[in-house]
């Protein structure tokens, strides 16, 4: 098994660490925690000291939201190596903690079931032009529908991004397909580790959309999207479509005049996904849809495009106290902006964040955190 | 080692020792320092619980907590000599509790305000027990090892149960519907009495262990008077024992036995025997007795009453003659006596003053001195003492031949009810023991611990007068046998019940298990599988809390064992908590705040005094920042790991006072058709998170069924709520990933109720199986 660990030491490049210090300089859990620094853990893998990796509960802390790499002189990929250490670790190691007592851990590995019956557009309502088997352009929905039956203590709707996109889409003359038996993209099981079941995920959507016919892809969720665009592809995967964010495809259509926006009405900041951004390099277009026809109302955090704070969580791990400084740092940037809203373009960093706003109590300061499809819906006519 | 049963709260409660590897010290601990009134109590029962319970005006509480060690309430409300009172602390305040009569309330009050009878315990074992004898020592082994689920027969000569209760004791201090309702509870129950039955005969006994009963326990009493050694007696009608006197009065109509009559003795049965001839038309009643009042075996109160209704008792007065004329009695010469040395047992002995003859006109005499085991079957084996009573282990009541046990009056002669109980108790275990190969030690009976040291400022109480017994007045008591006294109000009831001083250590009756000190630990036993609950002592808990995991060597007695204790109380992991509070705002015991941490971060705190540990914030926490003691993740985890493939594939999840009297070979009864049972029992079903029954459902599980106690029982404030959420929640879920939401199942389930819990579970099983579980 170390020989693969120590290939993998090769492949991301990390015998050309030099110990310079930026990554744990810029990461952002490392900010927050004393214990954390991943120039130390490039350093034990590189001296190959798997079984203290293997052992630590850091291993799951990182938030594999690839600001360090952004920076490393010698360009060493430090998530790939955080993946394969963690896709390396048998079941009778330690395993990172797992939020919410593995309730959307076990969900995501009861979906590689190739016979599910799942009722999950329960909430596509008459209102919404949609359809179940062919068409152009296809909307992958995301575990939306199940994040809100469990979050029900969260004052947020993740469904909303979905209602509003769809409703955007009918606006534009467009009937989406949507998926009856969707299954998780296998996003967060490819962080942690868990390979086989990431396949078998990407295997059952991929198959599914192939008979639609489609030839673009739609995403409310940065990491749904990402995990098609880079995961699926480098796994071995074909995915012949074409892949937008949803706010890359309004920002084509405001760009063509197809879809006129009202200007935004109060003050809003965005939140950066990782995943949209340093992962899929795309920080323009959300900005553009927001900016469109008078654009003064955008207001940024002191973080923000390539170098923004992340939600605090991925992959439901390790979610603990820097988790909450992290997040408590992200949302003191919004509320210095003065803006009303947080624009958000992944339904994680809404929960996330949303829940730490939530937990803060009822004092202090707030904003409104809403999805960037919820906002563009308002802004049409 | 107790049997594993949920509620092994106990194996602190005798004297032992603990010691941990590397640690010289040892821990001792131990005994458990009962009450007085408690100690004092022969059968045990837990008087200052039952006190504590009425104070709150918990009368059905205080009620199961008399039925656990006396069957008969109602008639030791009224009959039972008390020696709780005399032992209680109040006599050195002012006045006793009137333990009795509150004892006597609270089975009256369930006769006022009835609710369902009790269900019929089913016999889960093959054994069948013979019981000869329907007398208090009879009912109450034949009720011990009914609900251990033998099959018990109870042998009576009598036309009716209840024995001397019965036969004896007359119904102007004990009412007959009184007496057969707390019959009409003991046969509801599953005891079979078969009475007019006498077991007669050289070889009755061998022929009972022919008939396939396996052991057998002599509860005869002693019902044969004894003789008073006089001249004159047996040449004169109108002498008739005590005993048999009453004994007729109570099974046939009755005339009086003669117009003056001389009632011989000092006991309950001489005053009984006094009032009862009163009452039936005799126009003067004497009673004789030797010593003075003081050395009255008789109860206080019933010499009063006797007194008051116009008895004359002699004291120090002994008789010496019986005379007559034509065959029939006209008086007693008695002897004036005066109190000498003490005698062997302790009395002051009388002596005969010379001289001091004198007559007593009477035409009836009824000596109630003493009386014998009347034994009209075979000994085979079995000795007798030269008191003519059956000879028996004082511990274990077993005779000299195995299988065959004896007690009650007939191995003491004539004592009271409540020992009679007792020795029905040591009976049961002792037969529950041989039934099952143990050897045939009991444990020390509660009475002999030593004396309880009372940590109370006696000086400091204030004195509150014991309540009065409101009584019939002394003129309409005679000539019929209405109850003479008439019972409590609720209000007088609890008022009497408050005045109790709680004396010793916390009231145990496990009703204030919620709000009391008791933080349980679990205790594994090395070479079990079995897990036991205990309750840590006093002088253990900060060091048991401390530690996630004790190894030690436990000893009690001449027993040695090594176990493992683990503390059952979560702790923060500090590096996790992201001081949401969600756990702060789930626990019902204030155990937990949130305290600043490093940065703007709070983390919560844990105070180990409040905390007991029911783990509901170990669920609310989203983070797993709630370490849980004993049943952590893995501890459930490896539980579910056991999942069996092939057959319907059961997980229950339930609190450990659900169905907490659980028989295992009726939980076997389920495993075995088709069902593949995983019952998995937390402190509190709130434990259990929506993540469990999921990760249940992924490892095969054909259907998961929730049990939490109804509101009312839980033990833990919210934890019933916190099941029924989980179960809403997991049922969205499920529907969305288009699992049958049948699959998963709910049940309130009031505490203890292992009837309706075993018959849920049936329930759902079935329910599975028609839906074609996999
Ligand atoms: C008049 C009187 C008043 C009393 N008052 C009090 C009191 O106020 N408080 C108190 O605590 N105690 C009192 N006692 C004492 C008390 O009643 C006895 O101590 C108690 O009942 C003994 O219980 P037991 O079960 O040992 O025997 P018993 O109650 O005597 O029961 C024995 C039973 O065995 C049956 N039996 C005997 N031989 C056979 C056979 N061969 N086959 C089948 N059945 C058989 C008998 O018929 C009887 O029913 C009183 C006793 C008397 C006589
Ligand atoms: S990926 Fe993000 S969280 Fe992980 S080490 Fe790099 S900077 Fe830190
Ligand atoms: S931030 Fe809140 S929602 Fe997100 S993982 Fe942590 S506890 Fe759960
Ligand atoms: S919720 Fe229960 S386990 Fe948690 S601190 Fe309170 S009492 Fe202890
Ligand atoms: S619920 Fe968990 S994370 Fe939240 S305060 Fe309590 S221990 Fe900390």
């Amino acid at each position: 098994m170390h020989e693969e660990l120590y290939a993998a030491v090769q492949q991301t490049n990390a015998l050309a660490c030099l110990e310079c210090g930026k990554c744990t300089s810029v990461c952002p859990v490392s900010r927050f925690s004393q214990e954390y620094s991943p120039r130390l853990m490039l350093n034990q893998a590189v001296k190959q000291d798997f079984d203290t990796l293997f052992a630590d509960y850091d291993l799951w802390s990182c938030l594999t939201c690839q600001r360090c790499d952004q920076v490393c002189p010698s360009a060493i990929s430090y998530i790939e190596l955080t993946q394969t250490l963690r896709n390396n670790t048998d079941s009778s190691r330690f395993k990172g903690q797992c939020s919410h007592s593995g309730v959307l851990e076990t969900l995501q590995k009861m979906m590689t079931t190739r016979d599910l019956r799942q009722n999950r557009l329960d909430w596509v309502g008459n209102e919404l032009d949609i359809s179940t088997d062919t068409g152009e352009i296809l909307y992958f929905v995301g575990c939306a529908p199940y994040f809100d039956s469990f979050f029900t203590n969260l004052e947020l709707s993740t469904l909303d991004a979905a209602i509003s996109s769809i409703k955007i889409l009918n606006h534009l003359g467009i009937k989406p397909v949507l998926l009856p038996q969707e299954r998780c993209c296998g996003h967060d099981l490819y962080w942690n580790g868990d390979m086989d079941n990431f396949k078998m995920l990407a295997e059952h959507n991929l198959e599914m959309i192939a008979k639609t016919g489609c030839k673009t892809i739609l995403f409310s969720c940065a990491e749904c999207q990402s995990a098609f665009q880079n995961l699926y592809v480098e796994n071995g995967f074909k995915v012949p479509w074409k892949l937008q964010h949803l706010s890359q495809f309004l920002a084509e259509q405001v760009e063509s005049g197809k879809l006129e926006l009202a200007p935004v009405a109060k003050p809003v900041t965005f939140q950066d996904p990782c995943r949209l951004g340093r992962h899929l390099s795309e920080y323009d277009a959300p900005r553009q849809v927001l900016k469109s026809n008078g654009g003064d109302n955008l207001v940024e955090m002191k973080q923000h495009g390539k170098g923004a704070l992340c939600c605090g969580v991925s992959a439901w791990m390790n979610c603990d106290g820097t988790t909450r400084k992290i997040q408590n740092e992200r949302l003191d940037q919004a509320y210095a902006t003065g803006a009303e809203t947080m624009a958000v373009a992944c339904p994680k960093c809404h929960i996330h964040l949303q829940c730490t706003q939530q937990h803060a109590g009822d004092d202090g300061p707030k904003i409104e955190i809403r999805d960037i499809a919820t906002i563009t819906l308002e802004r049409i006519g | 080692m107790p049997e594993p049963t949920p509620h092994t709260f106990d194996i602190f409660r005798e004297e032992g020792q603990l010691s941990f590897p590397g640690k010289k010290e040892e821990y001792r601990f131990g005994p458990v320092e009962p009450s007085p009134c408690t100690n004092a109590c022969p059968a045990g029962v837990n008087v200052k619980a039952y006190v504590s319970l009425m104070a709150a005006g918990k009368f059905g509480a205080a009620l199961d907590v008399i039925r656990e060690r006396n069957p008969l309430p109602g008639i030791c409300g009224r009959v039972c000599t008390h020696p709780c009172e005399a032992a209680c602390n109040r006599n050195v305040v002012d006045q006793p509790v009137a333990v009795r009569w509150l004892k006597r309330f609270a089975a009256d009050y369930e006769l006022a305000h009835p609710g369902e009878p009790p269900a019929k315990i089913e016999t889960t074992r093959q054994e069948k027990v013979a019981v000869i004898g329907a007398g208090p020592s009879g009912l109450t082994a034949a009720n011990d090892l009914v609900r251990r689920g033998f099959d018990v027969t109870v042998f009576e000569a009598l036309p009716e149960a209840g024995g001397m209760l019965i036969a004896g004791i007359p119904a102007y201090r004990l009412p007959r519907k009184i007496l057969s309702a707390e019959i009409d509870y003991l046969t509801n129950l599953g005891i079979k009495i078969e009475t007019g039955t006498k077991i007669e005969g050289e070889k009755a006994i061998d022929e009972l262990f022919k008939q396939g009963f396996e052991a057998i326990y002599l509860a005869i009493g002693a019902h044969k008077g004894k003789k008073l050694n006089i001249k004159g007696e047996g040449r004169y009608r109108g002498i008739l024992d005590a005993v048999a006197f009453l004994n007729q009065v109570n099974f046939s109509a009755s005339e009086k036995p003669g117009d003056k009559v001389i009632v011989i003795g000092g006991g309950n049965s001489a005053v009984d025997s006094a009032r009862t001839a009163l009452r039936l038309g005799s126009s003067e009643v004497h009673i004789v007795y030797r010593r003075t009042r003081q050395e009255m075996p008789a109860d206080e109160e019933e010499i009063d009453e006797a007194e008051k209704e116009g008895v004359k008792i002699h004291y120090l007065a002994a008789p010496v003659e019986i005379v007559g004329k034509k065959g029939r009695v006209t008086g007693m010469t008695c002897q004036k006596m005066e109190l000498g040395e003490p005698d062997e047992s302790g009395r002051r002995r009388p002596v005969p003053i010379p001289d001091s003859e004198y007559l007593v006109e009477a035409d009836c005499i009824i000596p109630a001195i003493s009386q014998e085991p009347e034994i009209e079957f075979g000994l085979s084996d079995v000795k007798l003492s030269r008191w003519n009573t059956l000879v028996a282990d004082e511990d274990t009541m077993a005779t000299d031949r195995p299988g065959v046990f004896a007690g009650g009056d007939a191995v003491t002669g004539p004592s009271t009810v409540i020992d009679a109980i007792a020795h029905g108790h040591r009976a049961a275990d002792s037969i529950l023991h041989y039934l099952t190969g143990q050897p045939l030690e009991n444990p020390v009976p509660p009475q002999m611990l030593p004396e309880a040291e009372i940590k109370i400022d006696l000086d400091q109480r204030s004195q509150i007068a014991r309540a009065g017994m409101p009584a019939m007045e002394v003129q309409q008591r005679l000539g019929n046998f209405d109850e003479v006294e008439f019972g409590f109000d609720e209000a007088t009831a609890i008022a009497e019940a408050q005045r109790c001083l709680r004396c010793g250590p916390c009231a145990e009756c496990e009703e204030c298990v919620s709000l009391c000190d008791k933080q349980p630990a679990m205790l594994t036993v090395d070479g079990h599988t079995g897990e036991y609950l205990c309750r840590v002592p006093d002088n253990l808990r900060s060091l048991v809390n401390s530690e996630s995991s004790l190894t030690a060597n436990l000893k009690i007695g001449k027993k040695k064992i090594d176990v493992i204790l683990q503390s059952l109380q979560p702790r923060v992991a500090a590096n996790i908590c992201r001081g949401c509070g969600e756990c702060v705002s789930v626990c019902d015991y204030g155990a937990l705040e949130l305290i600043a941490s490093s940065g703007d971060l709070q983390i919560s705190q844990l105070d180990p005094e409040k905390c007991r540990a029911c783990g509901i914030c170990v669920s609310a926490c989203p983070n797993g920042a709630m370490l849980p003691g004993f049943i952590d993740d893995a501890w459930l985890n490896s539980k579910l790991d056991r999942m069996a493939t092939g057959a319907t594939n059961l997980v229950v999840f339930s609190c450990r006072w659900n169905g907490s009297s659980l028989h295992s070979d009726e939980l076997a009864q389920i495993r075995t058709d088709k069902v593949n049972l995983n019952l998995i029992q937390t402190i509190c079903g709130g434990r259990i998170e929506p993540g469990f029954v999921l990760k249940a459902l992924a490892a095969g599980a054909s259907g998961v069924l929730l049990t939490a106690c109804d509101d009312e029982s839980c033990h833990y404030g919210v934890g019933a709520r916190r099941v029924r959420e989980s179960f809403d929640e997991i049922r969205s879920l499920v529907h969305i990933l288009g699992t049958d939401p049948q699959r998963i199942g709910f049940a309130a389930i009031p505490d203890g109720d292992s009837v309706k819990f075993i018959q849920t579970i049936a329930d759902f099983a079935q329910s599975l199986n028609n839906n074609g579980g996999k």
